[in-house]
């Protein structure tokens, strides 16, 4: 294992920013999200927690173009983006979005190959990083992780205080950590600091939920009318708990025209909107409670029921960032047990 | 029309980028209702009008580029493939779009997504089609395939009915279907109207008279969802079982292909594992959200 001086982190950016794009946490926008690193500032070492966008941004954007298409004595000529040569790197990006990223590939690799996703991802090294300080809204440690999982980045990296320890967990990884200069190797007694800061860190994360109660309870809840609206009732529909979810990646496509010529677009989408279903004579989730409904049988019911794994890290974005403080930990918790369960007449559609 | 042969045309399934349509021209377009057309279209490129091949059942994602793209099952039967037909029903901003679109006029394909009709599980059965209004546009592509190979299938009985003679679709069809003597056919509208001398009243009304039996039958029911949800308690009474009954539901789509996420009842995606399902499975379905 290799280890790096936080003083040192911007003379590394730097080396591996002549091989990729390098992505860091910024908040220059207002919100914290996953940026173009300018070359010097490593000041997010003291700030960042986490993003506020999750990095499936920078492998789905909220807009992408998909094709152009002119028009020239009225026929059509579509043509595709230029393909991206250039290899991106995310540094810092949190075992919870990691995660998401390894769930969303099904998705995307499933029957057909969504080719822009899949090469963007392709095209993408991850380097984690530990969290050592997690939110009171994150419960990763129930959904088979933790906040110093590697499983699912390329190289990890442990804050050991003045510095990172390096795990190379892919091959990928382990190239890149060769051909970097300036690193150290750890020694053992770094090894054993790294492993007191990940049981520290897995200690800090005390919100939980019984995910083998919750496969017990939802399904005989799903039909449960009153439960549902109740759950829903403060809900305001505004998709922030969608848009913000690592592992949410509903889209729309849409065309847009300027003078005769256009692109077709797509962007994120949000089962929270009514629109989402809307057909010419019915819209199947027209009531708000049938959409929360969705929203969290699709993350742990349908989800598992086809990829084997539930649509959640516990990254907490959708309790911490929710405008009206929904929190889906108490959702999953107010299930009622199976006794009382499914007792609602089925509904009559 | 000639009936083409697809022999050697091997399963087409869409690949590379599977976003990025393929264009196709217009080449007539019929006013079937005042509010519905039917389009035949073909493809540019030339190689690819020769090696496309479709199941009755599968859509496409049409597109009207700067407006956007709709779905629609391919509404000609893959039996007869020198061009393919859709038909639209003017609703919204694509179709309306389609609508206004003149012979010549290039559109966007993608597909052919979505499962078909079971074509082996219907051979060397009785077929009962029941349609009502624009439903007919999936069935006619199954009913011309299936006489387009009339010996591999027996008896064919088809109801058929709209709200007016007005409102019938595909008259031509339903011409050419009347005067076949292997198939026995029945047109109906809701309510009796000037000039009118065919059969009046609702489609499962019509076909609980006509009470075909369900001995190695199959039912394929398209229509609207208040009239698919009438014409099953009818075909039970008749004694079909769920698995003898077959349907295609219809849900906003975008992708065509599982990813979008909007055409899901419960872990089922309609587009990826439908549009043709039979009521057994409806019936399992863990959403009632149908």
């Amino acid at each position: 294992m290799k280890k790096v001086k936080k003083q040192d982190i911007s003379k590394l950016l730097s080396q591996w920013q002549k091989e990729f794009t390098v992505f860091v946490p910024s908040r220059e926008t207002g919100v914290v999200e996953m940026v173009v690193w300018d070359g010097q500032d490593t000041g997010f070492l003291d700030w960042y927690r986490n993003t506020v966008i999750p990095p499936k941004a920078n492998i789905l954007p909220n807009m992408e173009k998909m094709f152009g298409f002119s028009k020239e004595d009225g026929r059509y000529n579509l043509e595709l983006p230029d393909s991206e040569e250039q290899k991106h790197l995310i540094f810092g990006i949190r075992p919870c979005d990691a995660r998401a990223l390894s769930i969303t590939d099904m998705v995307f690799q499933d029957a057909y190959e969504d080719t822009y996703y899949l090469n963007r991802r392709k095209n993408t090294l991850l380097v984690g990083m530990g969290c050592v300080n997690p939110y009171d809204s994150c419960f990763c440690t129930s959904l088979g992780l933790g906040p110093m999982e590697a499983a699912d980045v390329d190289l990890m990296l442990t804050d050991t205080g003045d510095e990172f320890l390096i795990e190379e967990v892919t091959d990928q990884g382990k190239e890149l950590i060769a051909k970097t200069e300036g690193l150290e190797e750890a020694t053992r007694d770094d090894e054993a600091r790294a492993s007191e800061v990940r049981d520290a860190a897995y200690q800090r994360v005390t919100r939980k939920i019984d995910t083998k109660e919750i496969a017990k309870r939802l399904p005989p809840s799903f039909e449960n009318e009153k439960f549902w609206e109740k759950i829903a009732a403060k809900c305001i529909s505004c998709g922030i708990c969608t848009f913000l979810c690592p592992t949410c990646y509903c889209f729309d496509i849409n065309d847009e025209v300027v003078g005769g010529d256009g692109a077709r677009f797509r962007n994120w989408d949000s089962c929270s909107f009514p629109l989402y279903t809307q057909m010419p004579m019915e819209n199947p989730r027209e009531e708000k409670w049938r959409r929360v409904r969705q929203k969290v049988c699709h993350k742990y019911l349908f989800y598992p029921r086809l990829f084997d794994t539930i649509a959640c890290t516990g990254c907490g974005r959708c309790i911490r960032l929710c405008p009206v403080n929904w929190d889906i930990t108490q959702t999953l918790a107010s299930l009622p047990a199976e006794a009382t369960a499914g007792t609602e007449s089925r509904n009559g559609d | 029309m000639a009936i083409s042969d697809i022999s050697h045309r091997k399963r087409f399934l869409a690949e590379g980028n599977v976003y990025l349509p393929h264009i196709a021209v217009i080449e007539k377009i019929i006013e079937e209702t005042p509010g519905v057309i039917n389009l035949h279209f073909n493809f540019k490129d030339e190689k690819l009008r020769e090696e496309f091949t479709f199941e009755s059942g599968q859509f496409g994602e049409y597109s009207v580029f700067g407006i956007g793209e709709a779905t629609f099952c391919i509404s000609s039967s893959p039996t007869r493939l020198d061009h393919l037909e859709v038909a639209v029903q003017k609703v919204g901003k694509v179709t309306n779009a389609l609508h206004r679109l003149s012979v010549g006029a290039e559109i966007g394909f993608r597909g052919p997504f979505g499962n078909s009709f079971p074509l082996d599980f219907l051979k060397g059965k009785n077929l009962v089609f029941v349609a009502g209004g624009i439903g007919l546009a999936p069935l006619r592509s199954l009913i011309w395939n299936v006489i387009d190979n009339r010996d591999e299938y027996e008896n064919i009985g088809i109801i058929y009915g709209a709200r007016s003679p007005g409102d019938l679709c595909f008259k031509y069809d339903l011409d050419a279907w009347e005067q076949d003597k292997t198939v026995k056919m029945t047109t109906t509208i809701d309510r009796e109207a000037e000039g009118w001398t065919g059969k009046v009243g609702f489609v499962p009304r019509v076909l609980e008279q006509a009470a075909p039996s369900a001995r190695n039958a199959v039912a394929i029911v398209c229509g609207p969802p208040v009239m698919i949800r009438f014409t099953f308690p009818v075909l039970e009474k008749l004694g079909f079982t769920p698995e003898q009954m077959i349907t295609t539901l219809e849900k906003r789509m975008k992708c065509g292909i599982g990813k979008c996420g909007r055409c899901n009842i419960g872990d089922i995606y309609v587009c990826r594992d439908g549009p043709v399902f039979s009521y057994a499975q409806i019936k399992d379905f863990f959403s009632s959200e149908y």
